[in-house]
């Protein structure tokens, strides 16, 4: 299966991560999905996109006030980027030695460190680790859509794991939201807000 | 099979009962179930005496978030933040023996010699997270004994379940006792089951004071029109139907004996205490002291012989009172004439009493003090007399005879003369007629319900109206069966000298109008709520049924000469 390269690291710190990328890099992955960061040593951080950023350089904004845009300038504007898009990236836990933890990883990755989408796999296997533990870092994430992140990734994630055999996933997942969040009511009725949509 | 969990326990004090949270539908567990909490080697019975609904935060119980969120978003929601928690007053606690693959089985066995742990009142309370489930058949014959020892009688089931829920008879007889309900509650058709259990196990003799013919003889339901046998048909042997006057019949059953009460045995305080009744007057003692520091026994056949008003003419041709009147008495006794005139006219309703004789054709008290020392047992069926003054005058006469012989006899026994005496229970209706508070000085009964538990004689009261009957009286009752009742003034009368009133308060004025009884007191293990078991034929044939057994055999050889 060929892996599916995001692009690189810019940023970090221990919690999150800041990827760029060029546009053209095939099957950009979504908002709330999981992607991993391998860093050898049998060692590979995983985490979940939570922002997409996309940064304008002096040529857009030429190109923004002019009467028309040829579709050639265009996609050579979009293909050859100065600036990268930016994919913000929540530290969700980490694998070592085969072993997948939902703490936070130890180590954060480094400049240039190759990010890649995850396999439904993956993800799976990823999610249906314990008890979803890696809830805790999208719930207390300051200046993040909590409700709107984790409806996202339990929409996508419930298809993987559906898939893998455990159709009752989203249920669990959704359960284990109320429990966190049952004393703190306008978060949890905005994250149920959010899930309304997707069950 | 042990009962699924319903719940766990989250907290509570001995003070201020238990709380569980409930993990069944709360619809499955009513008000007054008997539940068990196991917490490591203690198990705690206790009984439901609250439902509350809570919310883990009040915004989830206000929101009808139903309407905003899909159907199973807010399914998980509710099961997560809304709740129902049960209030269970604990009452008993018993050491739970290790089950048989516990490495501990064989030395507990070794130290406590195949006794079972004896149920104590609750000193503590469980740990939290404990665990609850309903009491099995096993659990509620445990605490209240098994309906195949001897003397123990299924007096109902319990409401959600049906387990049999049983009576200990030797310790309802040890105490006064009280059967208490609003009208048509089924006070009289639980207390049928009562004697019929009292008879059939033979713990104690019963006298019956049937001021309504419902026990002795075959009666018709009044609301359903179903035949009711009565005690008299169904123990020939064993039951004595006494009628009161002579000829008596009671509803077209001829009766064993008739009760004819001599003069010689009204005393003045017989009448006293039918004050209320008569509307006598305070200057009543006076009288009824003259008449009988100048007839003794004979009092009452003078006083009745008198002639109220009657005048001669004298010599000078003077109307004057005749000597065999009532005024002439009086002056020559120095008594006002206006009251024994007064009192004399308003015994007349007793003097025309057709069962106060001078001279009785037989003993009939004696007869009856006979039957029951022979362990038989006396329906006193009123028959036609039912008024108030009937009962009040037969029964406290009887009642005080009856209890004379039996002091007679405790202290014949005591002093080594006699054998000990038979229980005897005596069983009166309307029990506040004769237990009210200005009664309660004067009468036999209120002597019996105080203290005569150790002259083996005890009462088994009945009565609409708690509130009406002497304290003293009600707070000595041991056992206590009572239906539902409206008022509280009743309904703090039956739990007077309880604990745990406050949550037993709700379960009473909630209970079924009909058939259901909270079981209460010293004569039962803790308090219970049971649907009243039925006096039907089934209830016969299990009673009757099962006592074809050797010793019964024996007796019935007995019975017929051999
Ligand atoms: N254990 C029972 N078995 C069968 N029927 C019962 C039972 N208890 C009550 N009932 C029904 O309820 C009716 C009323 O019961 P009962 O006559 O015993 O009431 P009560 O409490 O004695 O009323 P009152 O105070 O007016 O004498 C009965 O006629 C009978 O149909
Ligand atoms: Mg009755």
């Amino acid at each position: 299966m060929p892996e599916i390269e995001i692009g690189r690291l810019l940023r970090s710190n221990t919690s999150a991560c800041v990827v760029g990328c060029r546009v053209a890099q095939a099957g950009l992955p979504a908002f709330g999905s999981l992607v991993r960061i391998p860093l050898g040593n049998n060692y590979q951080i995983f985490g979940l996109i939570y922002d997409i950023h996309i940064e304008d350089d002096g040529l857009v904004r030429q190109l923004v006030t002019s009467e028309r845009v040829d579709e050639e300038v265009l996609a050579d504007n979009r293909m050859n980027r100065n600036v990268p898009v930016e994919f913000s990236v929540l530290h969700a836990g980490y694998e070592q030695d085969g072993r997948i933890w939902h703490l936070l990883p130890p180590r954060p990755p480094l400049s240039l460190d190759a990010i890649y989408a995850c396999e439904p796999g993956e993800v799976a296997r990823f999610t249906g680790e314990g008890r979803f533990g890696y809830f805790r870092h999208v719930l207390r994430a300051a200046d993040v859509p909590v409700g709107e992140l984790l409806a996202a990734h339990i929409r996508q994630t419930q298809a993987a794991q559906a898939t893998h055999g455990r159709e009752d996933w989203g249920q669990a997942a959704v359960q284990e939201l109320i429990t966190l969040l049952r004393d703190d009511y306008p978060q949890l009725m905005s994250v149920l807000g959010a899930l309304a949509d997707i069950v | 099979m042990e009962p699924e969990q319903i719940g766990y326990i989250v907290g509570g004090s001995l003070k201020e009962n238990l709380r569980v949270r409930l993990t069944v539908p709360a619809n499955s567990v009513q008000e007054g179930a008997f539940v068990v909490v196991e917490s490591g080697d203690w198990l705690f019975y206790g009984l439901v005496t609250d439902l509350q609904l809570g919310a883990t935060d009040p915004r989830f119980a206000d929101e009808q978030s139903e309407q905003r969120l899909p159907a199973g978003l807010a399914a998980l929601l509710h099961g997560q933040t809304l709740f129902t928690n049960l209030e269970v007053m604990p009452a008993l606690m018993a050491e739970r023996p290790p089950d048989p693959g516990d490495p501990r089985y064989e030395t507990y066995w070794a130290a406590h010699k195949d006794e079972k742990p004896h149920p104590l009142p609750v000193k503590t309370i469980p740990a939290h997270h404990a665990p609850v489930r309903m009491a099995s058949k096993g659990d509620i014959a445990e605490i209240f004994g098994d309906p195949a020892e001897k003397g123990r009688f299924i007096i109902g089931y319990t409401r959600e379940q049906g387990h049999p829920v049983c009576l200990d008879l030797e310790k309802l007889v040890q105490r006064s006792s009280g059967v208490f309900g609003a009208t048509g509650t089924g006070k009289s058709f639980l207390t049928r089951l009562l004697l019929a259990g009292l008879i059939q196990s033979n713990v104690a003799g019963a006298l019956i004071f049937d001021m309504h013919n419902e026990y002795g003889p075959d009666d018709t339901s009044s609301d359903t029109n179903q035949r009711v046998p009565g005690l008299k048909g169904k123990f020939p042997g064993k039951v004595r139907l006494v009628g009161l006057g002579r000829g008596a019949t009671v509803r077209n059953t001829p009766c064993d004996f008739q009760l004819e009460i001599a003069q010689k045995d009204i005393e003045p305080a017989d009448i006293e205490m039918l004050t209320r009744e008569l509307n006598l007057k305070e200057t009543t003692p006076t009288t009824l002291a003259a008449l009988d520091r100048e007839f003794g026994v004979n009092w009452f056949h003078h006083f009745k012989e008198m002639k109220y008003g009657a005048k001669v003419e004298n010599d000078e041709g003077k109307q004057v009172d005749a000597p065999d009147s009532v005024a002439f008495w009086a002056g020559g006794a120095g008594v006002n004439v206006a009251a024994a005139e007064g009192l004399h006219s308003k015994l007349g309703r007793v003097f025309n009493k057709p069962y106060i004789v001078e001279h009785p054709a037989a003993d009939t008290i004696g007869e009856i003090v006979k039957a029951l020392e022979a362990g038989q047992h006396v329906v006193l069926s009123f028959g036609d007399f039912e008024t108030d003054l009937d009962y009040l005058l037969v029964a406290n006469i009887l009642t005080r005879r009856i209890r004379a012989a039996w002091e007679k006899k405790t202290n014949d026994f005591r002093s080594g003369k006699a054998s000990e005496p038979k229980k005897l229970v005596i069983v009166v209706e309307e029990a506040h007629k004769l237990l009210n508070r200005e009664m309660a000085a004067q009468t036999a009964f209120s002597t019996i319900a105080r203290e005569m538990r150790k002259y083996y004689v005890t009462l088994l009261i009945i009565d609409q109206r708690p509130s009406q009957i002497y304290d003293e009286v009600l707070s000595q009752l041991g056992t206590r069966i009572c239906g539902w009742l409206g008022d509280d003034l009743d309904i703090q009368a039956v739990l007077s000298g309880l604990a745990s009133k406050d949550s037993l308060r709700g379960m009473l004025a909630r209970l079924q109008p009909k058939e259901e009884v909270l079981l209460l007191g010293w004569g039962v293990p803790m308090p219970l709520p049971v649907r009243s078991r039925r006096y039907d034929d089934k209830f016969w044939e299990e009673l009757l049924g099962k006592k074809l057994g050797k010793q019964d055999e024996s007796t019935l050889l007995k019975e017929l000469g051999f």
